[in-house]
């Protein structure tokens, strides 16, 4: 059975309160599940301990690599971690079983829009995982006290902040896409593992985008994940002219409006064949 | 006893059947997973090439020798992975209580949740990753003896055991504490520290990484034995160190099960 929606339904809202209101709802939904909350984070710790300690070991007996000096790669590594929470954190990763299971209904039924009920979780998700980043990488440098790369120049840290919020909007955008697979398919899943594969290769969150073959690099830079985590750091790292940063803040915003798009375009597609299976 | 173990044999061909055919039942999916995987390891060996190629070794290896540890983590992380795929399953068991029905039948408890669900997709991506590992091998012939070849072999069972461990405690925290849902991915997360040897990290780290969470014992220890770096004794040593684990593992395991509340069933 079809249901009776309008296809332009959940794209769209006009009560901010509702919005806020489910942002606190999502805070408390993380704070009743604090152990699972925890080890999430003690797996953020984990994983920039790999980089980090991998990066430094890359470094003994060595002052440069790569055109980047020690304080810098390490200031890359840790700042992984801060960005990641901002641009990476995402609630939406259960939108494709929502749409299997036919759960998509209880939202469309509802005066609200369901993208952004997902976009004001997300930032709920975010804000705390960014406290809990930047907890983290602060008792990380008070123990170890790495040699790091500090930015003086505001300037350029507010564009660095930009070039981030930019990047976790792409993410939003692109991990929403990957759930609408779910109007067509029952495996969700797998695209999803693939599609994070190829991401956080292309995005840098191992290394720096330009340590890699002249030719991987020119296809990292035509991809969208280019600025989801590299270009925000090294936009920080004060390593790009302000041209550079022109034309990779135009070019990302240009990757906003394209996937804003392309989520409008396949969400009224995927409403038209939706069947609420399931329920 | 041997007719206990060959009725445990037939059981695990039974089960692994019907695990082959649920995860073969959508083909697209597992196209797109192996997909990804070979995905994974290429780009991972594309970084470690990329590295390599500028500082020509890591820490006291060569490069050829540093791929090999890379490709040893790979091969014994894909072994654990077709054997132990069923734990990444177990936590909605225990939450939705249907760990009853397992519980009730004439098997041992850790039996199903542990090895009852191997995956095929894991056992399709061993087949490029040992034609890589072979390759990989060329350079390293003239020093390959078969006393470093057995040591080897020895140890990589030695790993798969030792994995076994890592799981049963996985499927412990799952019944001690119902709320987790990453414990195996903090174990995939600290093994991932095993793709490069462990000898270049810091002493703390390298020491907490051999005795306390022996990722050093599973992935570095092999290699190193190939490499002839390893006395027989400490062949031995790593041999006893990893019984024991597993032992306090399985403890683990038994206490736990008196904690399992049977919820929601």
């Amino acid at each position: 059975m079809h249901p009776v929606v309008d296809h332009k339904q959940g794209m769209s809202g006009q009560n901010p309160k509702l919005y806020l209101q489910i942002f606190k709802n999502t805070w408390s939904e993380i704070m009743t599940y604090r152990v699972n909350f925890l080890f999430w984070r003690i797996r953020m710790v984990m994983q920039m301990l790999v980089v980090y300690f991998l990066w430094n070991a890359f470094y003994a007996n060595r002052t440069a690599l790569f055109g980047y000096s020690r304080e810098m790669m390490l200031t890359y590594v840790l700042l992984i971690s801060i960005v990641r929470t901002i641009v990476l954190s995402t609630t939406t990763v259960d939108i494709g079983n929502k749409i299997n299971q036919g759960d998509l209904s209880n939202y469309l039924v509802k005066p609200i829009c369901f993208v952004c009920f997902y976009f004001s979780r997300d930032m709920a998700d975010k804000l705390l995982n960014l406290i809990c980043g930047i907890f983290e990488v602060g008792i990380f440098i008070l123990i170890l006290n790495p040699p790091l790369a500090f930015q003086p120049d505001l300037f350029v840290t507010s564009t660095f902040l930009v070039a981030a919020g930019i990047g976790a909007v792409l993410y939003f955008y692109f991990s929403l896409l990957i759930g609408f697979i779910g109007f067509w398919s029952t495996e969700v899943w797998a695209p999803r593992f693939l599609s994070l594969t190829i991401m956080e290769f292309f995005a840098g969150t191992l290394f720096p985008l330009d340590i890699l073959p002249q030719s991987l690099y020119t296809i990292s830079q035509v991809l969208p994940f280019h600025y989801f985590i590299y270009f925000p750091i090294k936009v920080y790292l004060g390593q790009l002219t302000q041209t550079e940063i022109l034309a990779g803040l135009t070019v990302s915003v240009g990757w906003v409006i394209l996937l804003l798009l392309l989520t409008r375009y396949i969400w009224s597609k995927g409403l038209k064949i939706y069947q609420a299976e399931g329920k | 006893m041997i007719k206990k173990l060959q009725r445990y044999w037939q059981l695990w061909i039974k089960l692994t059947l019907d695990s082959f055919q649920t995860s073969l039942s959508s083909r697209f999916g597992a196209v797109l997973f192996m997909a990804g995987k070979l995905l994974r390891f290429t780009f991972f060996l594309i970084f470690l090439f990329t590295i390599l190629a500028k500082t020509k070794a890591l820490g006291q290896y060569t490069a050829a020798q540093a791929v090999l540890f890379y490709l040893t983590f790979t091969i014994v992380d894909t072994i654990t992975q077709l054997f132990f795929r069923e734990v990444y399953r177990f936590r909605p068991l225990v939450v939705s209580g249907d760990f009853d029905l397992i519980l009730v039948k004439p098997i041992n408890p850790l039996f199903r949740p542990l090895v009852g669900g191997a995956d095929p997709l894991d056992l399709l991506m061993l087949i490029p990753y040992l034609v890589v590992f072979t390759i990989s091998l060329v350079p390293l012939t003239p020093f390959i003896t078969f006393a470093h070849v057995a040591g080897y072999l020895i140890l990589i069972l030695n790993s798969v055991f030792i994995a076994a461990g890592f799981h049963i405690l996985v499927l412990a925290m799952a019944i001690i504490t119902t709320e987790i849902d990453h414990t195996i991915m903090i174990y995939r997360d600290l093994t991932s520290m095993g793709r490069v040897p462990i000898d270049i990290y810091h002493d703390w780290l390298r020491s907490f990484l051999t005795y306390i969470m022996p990722v050093g014992l599973m992935m570095t220890f092999p290699v190193k034995a190939f490499l002839g770096l390893l006395s027989p004794s400490m062949i031995t040593l790593t041999l006893i160190v990893s019984v024991v684990f597993l032992i306090v593992c399985y403890r683990i395991w038994t206490w736990s099960l008196t904690k399992y509340s049977s919820a929601s069933s």
